[in-house]
């Protein structure tokens, strides 16, 4: 009897065997395909949200052309204390920390310290009008493709970096600054430096 | 009688202008339909994913702002959308920032699109192509295999 049970389990492979095929069809391809896009997509987007606004290390280089025309470049600012601040004129918060930037600037102006306002996703108009609007005299510049703040992955406005006379992120104020805050920061670095 | 010839003159060109010029200052009247056609291609600056035309923030309402006065100075569409992405980045038209996002964003619709059409072209030559009579050897097949099943049960029994 077990002879004629192998023999039909024979028969049943034999019967199977043309059926099958090897390797992938296209459908299932393509699906791959789409799967590790997909993933590749998600992965990237992921790491992307872990990015956040560099508090320490080597501040990333920008450069930036002020409203007068002349251009800053933060590799060739070594030796000064940095304060960038990234604002915009449609920005209420902005707004409530302009005149402390302003009296904190012209605080160290003589030192060597220098302000760079980095007006953020605003238009020029916009922009000199709220420097007018608050008579800064510090040099404030578009920031042309929004180059600046994707270098420094801000998440809104304002926010300031202060960037110390070797080039380092010293301190970032993900909220507004005040005279006190900001002048702590600077005494510092300048004490030190 | 040249005085008043040079007179009416003037008072016919001056009709003609109070006429004309503002029926021409209607045509270059911008409306918020004009505005919002552009504004609905771009995207808020602080929003995520929220068309420019329909955004309430002040930024959006002053990049709207700044499209009615380019319309109002004679720039087409396309100079707009271009002024904006030159000042403002790709983000304007949701185009990904980050560059391994943008290229996968451009690229993956165009080779999903390649792989598709391999796969029809691959699946139409298949359909098209005449496939081989199989059925008689596998009924023989079937026979013999029946007659010995048969012939082994039989020697069984």
């Amino acid at each position: 009897m077990s002879d004629v049970i192998d023999e039909l389990e024979f028969l049943q492979s034999e019967e199977g065997h043309d059926e099958k095929r090897a390797g992938l069809s296209p459908g299932s391809i393509v699906l791959l395909i789409g799967i590790v896009a997909v993933a590749a997509v998600f992965g990237v987007m992921l790491a992307r949200q872990n990015q956040t606004q560099p508090e320490s290390g080597a501040a990333p280089n920008f450069s930036l052309t002020t409203f007068d025309g002349t251009t800053y470049n933060l590799a060739d600012l070594r030796g000064k204390v940095i304060v960038l601040n990234f604002w915009a004129s449609w920005c209420g918060p902005c707004r409530v920390e302009a005149p402390d930037l302003q009296t904190t600037w012209e605080k160290y102006r003589d030192r060597d310290v220098l302000f760079l306002g980095v007006a953020y996703t605003d238009t020029e108009t916009g922009a000199k009008a709220f420097i007018a609007e608050y008579s800064q005299t510090y040099p404030n510049g578009m920031d042309l493709g929004t180059r600046i703040s994707e270098a420094y992955n801000i998440q809104g406005v304002p926010e300031t970096f202060v960037i110390d006379q070797q080039g380092n992120v010293a301190q970032f104020f993900y909220a507004r600054v005040t005279v006190d805050s900001l002048s702590a920061v600077i005494d510092r670095l300048l004490a030190s430096g | 009688m040249k005085n008043t010839w040079i007179v009416v003159r003037g008072l016919l060109l001056a009709c003609f202008l109070l006429v004309v010029l503002p029926a021409a200052a209607q045509n270059l009247t911008i409306t918020d339909d004009d505005v919002n056609a552009i504004a609905k291609q771009m995207y808020c600056p602080v929003c995520e994913n929220i068309p420019l035309d329909v955004c309430g923030t002040a930024a959006c309402d002053q990049w709207r702002g700044e499209i009615r006065t380019q319309l109002e100075q004679g720039y087409t569409e396309e100079e707009i959308i271009t002024d904006f992405i030159n000042r403002f980045g790709e983000r304007v038209v949701g185009t990904p920032q980050d560059p391994l996002l943008r290229a996968v964003s451009l690229v993956t619709p165009w080779i999903v699109g390649l792989v598709m059409l391999i796969v029809v072209v691959l699946n139409f030559t298949r359909w098209r192509k005449p496939r081989p009579v199989t059925t008689a050897p596998a009924s023989i097949t079937d026979d013999v295999y029946r007659d010995r099943l048969e012939a082994d049960l039989k020697t069984r029994r």
